[in-house]
């Protein structure tokens, strides 16, 4: 029988979490403000887009998807105030300019003939680097401190591999010839572009490296 | 034989009663009817489906407009419609001047059951000659008839897979099948 | 992409002809009739109806349709409006909810669909849900489209419900039961929604409420849906209860859909009698 009274270490001896993180309270915020943000313009776009795309098993996917990212947004937005912003609205941003126009030539595509162009931009832009911002801060941030930022981020890293899986095999299944491979293409170049100046979902520094503001990137 | 269609010219729906003529006159031609004046009389006033037989000469099909009407064209004559509502309802009328039918209740008598084993053995027939046939739909009519359990699946099955059926033996399939699960 | 989408650009595949109230009201066949459906003494959807199975069929096809375009509304109001501006966040977080729930519903529609032996595309997609989600302002739509569509839809998949359960088939009756718990949901949701968003202007409630009253008139069209055993669909007062409707309300809807029923009938004699 175990001694009741036997003194253990508060932390067992396979518990490796570290108490130092890279990201203070107000930058923690910052960057779940950004997210926030952009899961927000992220399930507006999939919500607006049903009506559009003729594609009955796309309509249906975007349909479920955006309540994922609804959810995401919630998460967010209810883990701000924890990181002393009271206000939640007012970290609710974009991290720069360059994340708006990306929000704008995401959201461009509106016709039934361009269900690529909007798959592209979410599963193929806009979603991996949701995945590379989320990691960089699950693996960055301190274990002990940040602990529900992470739960949250387990979670909601959970969703966008899934939802990446899905939206690359429906492209993928809408590709049909070589003048589509070079549309899919372009228009994933034309996005990473605005998004390597935006510098990713958090502005510079999305996933540690510094991003100079680039504008040749844009053109 | 004979292969008349009224009325000749429609107000409510874009229907073609020459169109319908020669669709009626293939049908009968592969049913072996063709000792038969037929007429067919469209009620173009209603949007519903029945069909009804009357015997005499001609033999007169009364057919609401429903029928062979396209659902997702409101008003517009489906080909498919028209051929699948026509070949049942000549398959009927072959079955009727058949002695293998003698002892089938008139139309006005049949139960929803009987009218449910008789529409799906018209239709099998018909899915034989190259028609296209929602099989589905038939099951599920079928069920709705005889229950959604395995007995009714399997009633389903012998009726649809049968050709020379007199009218005790698919009674009888009908009866074993409601009987399996009372 | 635009803000307010027009009902005519909604995006379907080849399979899909969408129509409108005015087409379908343009077909005098509905009234001239002398066997049409309303001067039947009784026309609910019921396993003992001759023509069961085609009419549960027509009206599942029905449902799927109804089911697109409420999954594209609900996306629509997610994008529409202009966050914490015009729409609270919390009130879209619940659109997107809906745009899941609806898109269930597509699938297990399609699903059903199959069960019944339909094909998608099968019978005209009337456009009129969406319309009702088009309105400029997110209060009317949560009117229109959550109390008064919805509505419909707790109405819908209770008679589809008890189709099957009197049928014996569970199949249909355990789908319609997960539906019908979504649209309680739905319903209540709008209520709760309508009651806060209007909470101090009692205009706006009073705009949205008769903009709700204006849609549930025309989803009893020709008495489609009403307590008559005369209306194909019947009034589901429990779970209508149960998604925040009070008594009065109820009867309100009720009244209505006899008063539509009524209008069609008279209307069918009308017509008849210039016909003979």
């Amino acid at each position: 029988m175990a001694d009741a009274k036997k003194p253990r270490a508060p932390f067992a001896p396979w518990d490796r979490r570290e108490l130092p993180g890279l990201f203070s309270v107000e930058e923690s915020a910052r960057r779940v403000g950004a997210y926030k943000w952009c899961e927000l313009k992220l399930f507006e776009a999939l919500g607006g887009w049903i009506a559009t795309v003729p594609e009955l098993d796309v309509k249906m996917r975007l349909g479920a998807h955006c309540y994922k990212h609804a959810w995401h947004a919630e998460l967010w937005h209810k883990r701000l105030p924890e990181l002393r912003e009271m206000n939640p609205d007012r970290l609710t941003v974009a991290p720069n300019e360059h994340m708006v126009c990306f929000i704008e030539a995401l959201t461009e595509p509106e016709a039934p003939e361009l269900t690529i162009e909007k798959l592209v931009g979410v599963y193929r832009v806009f979603i991996p680097h949701f995945i590379s911002a989320y990691t960089f801060h699950l693996n960055n941030t301190s274990d002990i401190t940040d602990a529900p930022t992470m739960r949250s981020l387990r979670f909601i890293l959970q969703d966008e591999f899934e939802d990446w899986r899905d939206g690359e095999m429906l492209i993928q299944s809408l590709i049909e010839t070589p003048a589509e491979v070079d549309r899919a293409a372009a228009h994933q170049a034309r996005l990473e572009k605005i998004l390597l100046a935006a510098g990713g979902i958090t502005g510079s520094g999305t996933i540690g490296f510094s991003t100079p503001e680039h504008e040749g990137a844009i053109a | 034989m004979t292969v008349e269609v009224t009325p000749s010219t429609f107000t409510y729906v874009y229907f073609d009663s020459a169109y319908i003529a020669r669709i009626a006159q293939r049908l009968i031609g592969l049913f072996g009817l063709e000792n038969h004046n037929i007429r067919v009389d469209i009620n173009e006033t209603t949007p519903l489906a029945k069909m009804r037989i009357e015997f005499g000469d001609p033999i007169v099909i009364n057919i609401q407009s429903g029928a062979f009407e396209d659902f997702s064209r409101p008003r517009q004559q489906s080909e498919s419609a028209t051929t699948q509502s026509l070949g049942r309802i000549l398959l009927k009328v072959r079955d009727r001047l058949s002695p293998e039918f003698a002892n089938a209740p008139a139309d006005k008598d049949l139960t929803l059951v009987q009218v449910a084993i008789w529409e799906t053995y018209c239709v099998a027939r018909l899915s034989r000659h190259d028609i296209d046939i929602n099989r589905q739909r038939w099951l599920y009519n079928f069920r709705n008839r005889h229950g959604f359990n395995d007995a009714s699946d399997r009633a389903f099955e012998k009726i649809w897979n049968s050709n020379d059926l007199t009218w005790e033996q698919l009674q009888n399939i009908s009866d074993n099948a409601l009987a399996l699960v009372q | 992409m635009r803000k307010f989408f027009p009902v005519e650009d909604l995006a379907r595949d080849e399979r899909f002809n969408q129509i409108t109230m005015n087409d379908r009201m343009a077909d005098q066949r509905t009234v001239i009739t002398t066997d049409s459906r309303p001067s039947r003494a009784a026309n609910r959807i019921v396993p003992s109806r001759g023509d069961a199975s085609d009419a549960a069929r027509g009206l599942m096809h029905g449902i799927f349709v109804g089911e697109i375009q409420a999954l594209e509304g609900a996306g629509r109001t997610c994008w529409d409006f202009t966050t914490g501006e015009e729409a609270p966040f919390e009130l879209k977080l619940d659109m997107a909810r809906q745009c899941w729930d609806e898109a269930r519903h597509v699938e297990i529609s399609v699903k059903l669909s199959d069960w019944m032996g339909s094909e998608i595309g099968e019978y005209a997609e009337n456009t009129v849900l969406f319309q009702a989600a088009c309105s400029n302002d997110p209060v009317l739509r949560l009117a229109g489209v959550n109390r008064a569509l919805e509505g419909l839809a707790i109405d819908v998949f209770t008679t589809m419900k008890e189709f099957g359960e009197v049928a014996g088939d569970q199949y249909l009756e355990f789908a319609e039961d997960w539906m019908l718990a979504d649209e309680v949901t739905h319903v209540k949701m709008g209520s709760d929604w309508l009651r806060k968003i209007t909470e101090d202007d009692p205009e706006r409630r009073k705009k949205a409420l008769d903009f709700q009253s204006v849609v549930d008139k025309l989803f009893s069209y020709g008495g489609t849906r009403s307590e008559s055993q005369e209306s194909p669909i019947g009034l589901a007062r429990r779970f209508r209860e149960l998604a925040g409707f009070d008594d009065q309300e109820i009867d309100v809807i009720a009244k209505l859909s006899l008063a539509a029923l009524e209008e069609r009938k008279a209307a069918v004699l009308e017509a008849q009698a210039a016909h003979n």
